[in-house]
């Protein structure tokens, strides 16, 4: 299935801005995200990420669907 | 009102958007951009949104706010890009019969802000920048003893 990622802040300055990705059916959340720090900067694999699934906060055990976008956010800092 | 904008914030039709006859208080809170934070001294501010889901955030704090407290109307905005030190980052005003509960949603709601709405600030010094969150100390943590809820049982806090 493919679903659609996006990063925000410093994850979008180290990663991009995100795009479209295939992931095995019933991939969750927190798998998706693995898969990308793997291979990302010490800094990037250090934070601790919130999810949004269709721009509503989501546990990391979501289990992604066809079609979602999955939002990746470093802790929020808005005020 | 409930908006994510890259102008400079509009206090009076803030103001204008909670206007209400039943109303006996409207309390706004206005977020300024400063000047140093933890010892840095700041040039300006830049703030990232996700926009949709910002807007769909604060409206949902403001039922949460509405089913805490009987209000009347709430507005809230948030300014990104670059916000110029001393400028208004965000915006918050609450219309309500009395002003002690407008006092307390105004309160909760941008505690609440700082805390949900996927927005993302990053402070530049002379000779570098950086994204704040809890992890660079540059907030406040939450404090353990959360708000009491308000209590209905007083002539002022009653519907």
């Amino acid at each position: 299935m493919r679903v659609r990622v996006r990063y925000f802040a410093m994850l979008r300055e180290h990663l991009g801005p995100g795009g479209e990705r295939t992931v095995r059916d019933g991939t969750t959340a927190a798998e998706l995200w693995k898969a990308v720090v793997v291979a990302a900067a010490p800094a990037v694999r250090a934070v601790r990420v919130r999810f949004a699934v269709n721009e509503e906060y989501v546990p990391a055990s979501h289990r992604l669907a066809d079609g979602d976008e999955l939002a990746v956010f470093p802790p929020v800092s808005g005020g | 009102m409930f908006a994510i904008t890259r102008d400079p914030i509009d206090l009076p039709a803030l103001t204008r958007a909670v206007a209400d006859r039943r109303a006996g208080a409207v309390v706004t809170f206005v977020g300024t951009t400063r000047n140093h934070n933890v010892g840095r001294k700041v040039i300006r501010l830049e703030y990232e949104a996700y926009e949709r889901m910002a807007k769909q955030e604060m409206r949902r704090l403001a039922k949460q706010a509405q089913s805490r407290w009987p209000l009347h109307r709430i507005a809230m905005v948030h300014r990104i890009g670059i916000v110029p030190v001393g400028d208004a980052s965000v915006a918050i005003a609450v219309s309500a019969a009395h002003r002690t509960e407008a006092f307390e949603a105004c309160h909760w709601l941008i505690d609440r802000l700082k805390e949900i709405v996927p927005i993302w600030k990053k402070e530049h010094y002379r000779g570098g920048q950086t994204w704040i969150g809890p992890q660079q100390g540059g907030l406040p943590k939450p404090k353990p003893t959360a708000r009491r809820p308000p209590r209905h049982t007083s002539k002022h806090t009653k519907r």
